[in-house]
């Protein structure tokens, strides 16, 4: 099946999978590498079926070598250097801005309305991109791991080397973080009641 | 008994709980006291409508 139009289909997704990479791995050259690797054994290999879409199957060989990237990352003597940071983005008190002295909130969010008609526009899907890239490395390489490539919650803590209640604070600043981003750069001015 | 339920609960903590409720089961009584605050609180209901906007998108941005 290593003919020239599977290898043309598959390069359709090429930019995707970059970008998936580089926001787990915060490191252009290493992405690269890693995006090709998948794309060499997605040729090489006989394993499309067709049940899954060419995406999903694309993603599935890049979560392996992803993984593998990290666990050769964290053996490295400098990987405290690389993959450090993590303290700073477990401190949730910067949320704690959005809610007054009795956890109540100081600006509540705003009605989304119905976001079918956003979900479908590839802009929304840039904003997405340009919010995702603005998370902190850690935040957004958890979030990834957990959103994109369906890592289990155990399996990501077990590859970080991090507590389970680590991984709830890091998604929940995820989740905060992109809810912000959006509201201001997609939702707003659709009727905030503020 | 309705009262104490809804006010042992801050907005801060449902927001960290509906999070949660993503990556793990909720106990009984969490999901209890969760259902009981949105019931009664608007704003928390919206941030729980964003939160299935944004699954739905991060799921249109894997497929």
């Amino acid at each position: 099946m290593a003919d020239a139009a599977f290898a043309s289909q598959i390069n359709v997704h090429r930019g995707y999978l970059l970008r998936v990479a580089r926001l787990q791995l915060r490191d252009p050259d290493l992405a690269e590498d890693v995006v090709q690797e998948t794309l060499v054994a997605a040729l090489s290999g006989s394993g499309f079926s067709g049940r899954s879409s060419l995406k999903t199957w694309l993603t599935g060989i890049l979560k392996h070598k992803v993984v593998d990237a990290i666990r050769k990352k964290q053996r490295e003597p400098q990987a405290v250097a690389s993959f450090g940071g993590l303290d700073a983005e477990l401190d949730i008190e910067d949320f704690d801005a959005l809610f007054d002295d009795r956890g109540g909130w100081d600006a509540p969010p705003a009605d989304w309305g119905d976001p079918e008609a956003a979900l479908n526009r590839r802009q929304f899907m840039e904003m997405m991109d340009f919010c995702l890239e603005k998370l902190p490395p850690n935040t957004a390489r958890v979030f990834m791991m957990r959103e994109v490539m369906e890592l289990e919650t155990d399996e990501i803590c077990k590859e970080l080397t991090i507590t389970a209640n680590n991984l709830w604070v890091i998604l929940y600043r995820a989740r905060m973080a992109l809810r912000q981003c959006l509201e201001q750069n997609w939702f707003a001015g659709e009727g905030r009641p503020r | 008994m309705l009262h104490k339920l809804t006010h042992s609960q801050s907005c801060r903590d449902v927001t960290r709980l509906l999070s949660q409720g993503e990556d793990r089961s909720l106990s009984w009584g969490e999901r209890i006291r969760l259902r009981v605050h949105l019931l009664v609180c608007r704003a928390c209901s919206r941030f729980e409508h964003q939160m299935r906007v944004l699954r739905l998108a991060m799921r249109q941005y894997r497929e």
